[in-house]
């Protein structure tokens, strides 16, 4: 089975204002997917449905094989958006939480990473600039070992050298057993990690595919696509 | 299990901390100032300031996993909801018992102060038979008395906590998409509360008067009160029970944060 993560007719609602609507869409192993969409578009929902944070209206999620469940947590690793982490913790303190609360959780890596991108284990987290908590929050979630990734905007706030370190870190975690999924704005700089994208539009899936075969059928990259698809 | 009940103290140490200090200063300033009375003042009030205390903070250590951000750090991992109610009740459990023995010490430590500066030859025999008078139930009651005036305590706190956590839990699953949520937590705890008193008085009336403790409570030994309570408390007991499910389930099932 090639597909670790198969979404059908998934709808999320809120009020009355629908997140998420009909939402059909497979991914599969060894393939790093873009999810695409201004905000509101529905990627972070999707995200959090995934991981169980949000309950969907309707629809079936299956991981790995798996209906949607907290056992179906073990095999996804979140990165959320906001700042999630508890302020009062040490950055060591964290790493500790994480390698507590996550049998496949490798510290010793999660370590080397943040020393590679400059982020010191001493410091506090509520003394932590938004760039830090960035690169804070993406080496949490890529030290996990695991096969969903979801990346929620992991480029936010982020300086454009550690905007290159990130890249590097989501290439270097990158296994054909394993499939990242990132949303970002910042199309131009994810563009060319991308195996396929997906582009939601008022909670929709508005297109997706191959990137390269995108490229090549609308004659574009997908940066000038994207401006395209949300005009 | 252990894990999260863990993080649930290290995430408070630091507060426990300040009103450790806070109130050891307190202590010494009323013994400074009031000298015995103080002593007894503080004794007096130091409890009351606790239980208030201890209320907001088990309330506030749910709600903030259920409606703050940083309750992603427990709800990513992989625990069911059941594991994680149930440690939640613990850690408020052993949080009640620390406060208990912190109380516990804090009369320890000033009887000892007033003994020595006051003169009084507090000895060993003196104690031994204290505890003898207790047991013998000359005071009217004896030390089963006490462990089932403490069981009671026990079941009834874990039933407010208990409904205290499921208000939040509705409020964060069933109607998570409304408006006004501390309020409609406030009136989903009234009603769990309004549900359970009415049930209680409703066991009363079913059940036939079968044990009757009026009357001085030195006649009545432990055990007889504790077959007098037994239907409140197995009612308090299952009511628990059910709340830890639903709580579980909600957690699991229907939970948006």
């Amino acid at each position: 089975m090639k597909e670790l993560l198969d979404i059908t007719n998934l709808t999320k609602k809120y009020y009355n204002k629908v997140a998420l609507d009909d939402v059909t869409i497979s991914f599969e192993k060894g393939k790093i997917y873009g999810l695409m969409g201004p905000n509101g578009s529905g990627k972070t929902t999707l995200m959090k449905v995934i991981i169980g944070l949000h309950k969907q209206t309707s629809g079936n999620v299956l991981i790995n094989d798996n209906p949607l469940s907290y056992k179906t947590k073990c095999f996804v690793s979140y990165m959320p958006t906001e700042n999630f982490l508890y302020e009062s913790f040490k950055v060591k303190d964290i790493v500790k939480y994480y390698s507590d609360m996550y049998p496949d959780f490798r510290s010793d890596y999660a370590m080397e990473i943040l020393k590679e991108i400059n982020v010191d284990i001493e410091f506090r987290v509520s003394k932590l600039s938004s760039g830090l908590i960035g690169k804070l929050k993406v080496a949490l979630a890529l030290s996990r070992d695991t096969l969903i990734y979801l990346l929620d905007e992991p480029l936010n706030g982020v300086d454009v050298l550690a905007r290159d370190a990130i890249m590097d870190l989501i290439v270097k975690s990158y296994n054909e057993n394993k499939v990242f999924i990132i949303s970002s704005h910042l199309v131009s700089e994810t563009e060319k990690i991308l195996d396929s994208v997906v582009f939601l539009k008022d909670g929709k899936v508005e297109l997706c595919g191959d990137a390269e075969e995108l490229r090549q059928q609308h004659g574009m990259s997908i940066e000038n696509l994207y401006k395209e698809v949300y005009k | 299990m252990f894990k999260i009940i863990k993080y649930d103290f290290i995430r408070k140490y630091k507060l426990i901390l300040i009103i450790l200090i806070a109130a050891v200063f307190l202590n010494l300033l009323a013994i400074v100032k009031f000298s015995v009375q103080g002593g007894v003042m503080f004794l007096g009030l130091f409890p009351i300031a606790m239980i208030l205390l201890y209320i907001v903070d088990i309330i506030k250590m749910y709600s903030d996993d259920l409606n703050k951000k940083s309750g992603y750090m427990l709800f990513m991992t992989s625990y069911s909801g059941y594991k994680i109610i149930v440690s939640k009740l613990i850690t408020a459990i052993l949080e009640a018992i620390a406060i208990l023995l912190l109380y516990l010490i804090f009369i320890l430590i000033n009887s000892i102060y007033f003994s020595t500066t006051q003169g009084f030859d507090l000895n060993v025999n003196e104690i031994i038979s204290a505890v003898n008078t207790i047991l013998s139930g000359r005071l009217g009651f004896n030390l089963g008395h006490v462990f089932v005036f403490l069981l009671t305590v026990l079941v009834f706190a874990t039933g407010f906590i208990l409904t205290a956590y499921t208000s939040i839990t509705i409020r964060k699953s069933i109607f998570s998409e409304t408006k006004f949520g501390g309020v409609l937590s406030f009136i989903i705890f009234i009603a769990l509360n309004w549900a359970s008193s009415f049930s209680s008085s409703k066991l009363m009336s079913i059940l036939p008067p079968y044990y009757d403790i009026s009357g001085d409570l030195g006649q009545i030994s432990a055990t007889q009160l504790i077959i007098a309570l037994l239907p409140i408390i197995i009612l308090s007991v299952v009511e628990s029970i059910l709340m830890t499910l639903g709580s579980g389930y909600l957690l699991e099932k229907r939970i948006n944060l």
